[in-house]
């Protein structure tokens, strides 16, 4: 990374846009502590990352793009067994773990292993698990790579109900439909620099072009730089 | 601290466990009756032991150790190559878990497992050759301390490991061999002065001469000596793991 200068409101929706390889991911294990930074610094609604870890860590959730799940567990347990890593005792969480399975359409599958689950099954247990430890930011790494139209738009429908009781959801996606759609604030990120930071329809109505169009601008010239 | 994190880990490794109960349970059940047979019964009455012990008492310590020892690596060692290589790993590192209370949550479940293993090898003893330990306290504080010693050195291997097959290297290589002439199966008193010599090299010496006296009252070496061997080496490659892991070595990018 190099100089990104980053600030999302409490409550965004923020779509982070970049190519293959500008350096989305990287910012994201940045914020969640999975990335050792080498310079800079990372506030999560005040809490620096570094020297009050504890504290910033609480308030994500975190949805990666692949299926990482402990294949040990059955789907139930990965819940519960996730807030308490976070220190949220198993009693205390029961609750909240059957209500996301039942949201998410997965409570008949709660004592399978996940390696039965369909693709976007897996996707939307990626999804409550980000949620079991009711965070107030939500982080999304390509959340609908790979599920079909149907679940796509259920999960948009999702995000969104999500965002409206409170949640701040910071997107990372290659889908610029779906950047479009759901964010209301947007930053571009080319070879690790941030070309773009503001709300997207301000950039889109300054720009006069689609979403498209304006990344590729931004994205692909050696010089871009917003004007 | 966070606690909860620590003891759910603890928790997750006892589940896996079980889960794998034909992997990590009943091999070194079945292992420890085929050792006690056919070294035990079978040879056992035309091998003289220390002490006027029988030979078949002397070796159900050493079949103990040799399964706590290989069950607390083995643990450690493929559950956290395992976590890093499935990139399971993530749920605690983007959990508020220190490294700290992820290594001690790995180490605790492992020594779990071993001690469980110990209390089932040491009633297949009973049930076998009927011999129990006299001395419990130090039955369960050499387990401790040598399964802490092994899981740490499994959390490290764990964590340097690129395959699955650099797990093995250090079991094939270094841990079976040396477990097998450190005296497990041979009194120390029967070996050639020129092989005892390279046994104040071997930790498993002191690990199966230690846990060896909680059965028989009786050691080659000084008691304090091997427990102090033990616990050295257990709290260096504590300490090892611990900077890895603080460090964020092969965890964090």
């Amino acid at each position: 990374m190099d100089g990104v200068s980053l600030q999302v409101k409490a409550g965004d929706f923020f779509g982070f846009l970049g190519p293959n390889g500008a350096g989305k991911t990287t910012t994201i294990n940045a914020i969640v502590g999975l990335a050792r930074l080498n310079g800079g610094s990372i506030r999560v609604f005040g809490y620096d990352n570094l020297t009050q870890w504890r504290d910033a860590r609480r308030f994500i959730g975190l949805a990666p793009q692949e299926y990482n799940f402990d294949r040990y567990l059955s789907i139930r347990d990965i819940l519960i067994y996730q807030a308490g890593y976070f220190g949220i005792r198993a009693r205390d969480v029961s609750e909240r773990a059957d209500m996301l399975l039942e949201r998410f359409g997965l409570a008949s599958k709660a004592k399978l292993d996940y390696l039965k689950l369909s693709g976007g099954q897996k996707r939307r247990l990626t999804l409550a698990r980000a949620l079991i430890n009711s965070p107030q930011l939500l982080i999304l790494d390509e959340p609908t790579a790979g599920v079909d139209v149907e679940l796509r738009l259920e999960l948009w429908e999702l995000l969104q109900q999500l965002n409206r009781e409170g949640m701040t959801i910071f997107l990372t996606t290659h889908y610029l439909e779906e950047a479009e759609r759901l964010c209301r604030d947007v930053g571009i990120i080319r070879a690790g620099k941030l070309v773009a930071q503001e709300p997207m329809q301000e950039l889109l109505t300054r720009k006069g072009k689609g979403l498209q169009e304006v990344f590729l601008e931004l994205t692909r010239s050696g010089t871009a730089e917003l004007s | 601290m966070n606690s909860v994190g620590m003891f759910t880990l603890m928790k997750r490794e006892m589940v896996r466990s079980l889960k794998i109960i034909n992997q990590v349970i009943w091999p070194p059940m079945i292992t420890t009756a085929l050792y006690v047979f056919v070294f035990g019964v079978a040879l056992g009455s035309r091998v003289h032991a220390p002490h006027g012990m029988s030979y078949s008492v002397f070796l159900i310590p050493g079949l103990i150790m040799l399964q706590v020892i290989d069950s607390s690596y083995g643990e450690c060692s493929s559950s956290v190559f395992q976590a890093r290589f499935m990139n399971w790993i993530q749920e605690m590192l983007i959990a508020p878990m220190s490294a700290y209370e992820i290594v001690f949550g790995y180490i605790l479940g492992s020594i779990t497992r071993a001690m469980l293993i110990a209390c089932l090898i040491m009633g297949l003893g009973f049930a076998l050759v009927h011999t129990l330990p006299r001395d419990w306290l130090l039955y369960f504080a050499v387990i401790v301390d040598v399964a802490l010693l092994f899981s740490a050195l499994g959390v490290i291997f764990g964590l340097m490991a690129e395959k699955f097959d650099h797990l093995a290297v250090l079991t094939t290589f270094a841990i079976t061999p040396l477990v097998f002439v450190g005296s497990a199966f041979t009194p120390a008193q029967f070996l050639p002065p020129s092989i005892l010599r390279f046994e104040y090299f071997n930790p498993m010496f002191y690990a199966i001469d230690a846990f060896r006296y909680s059965y028989t009252s009786a050691s080659y070496l000084p008691l304090w000596l091997s427990m102090a061997v033990i616990t050295g080496l257990a709290a260096l490659c504590l300490g090892i793991a611990l900077a890895m892991a603080v460090t964020g070595y092969k965890l964090r990018v």
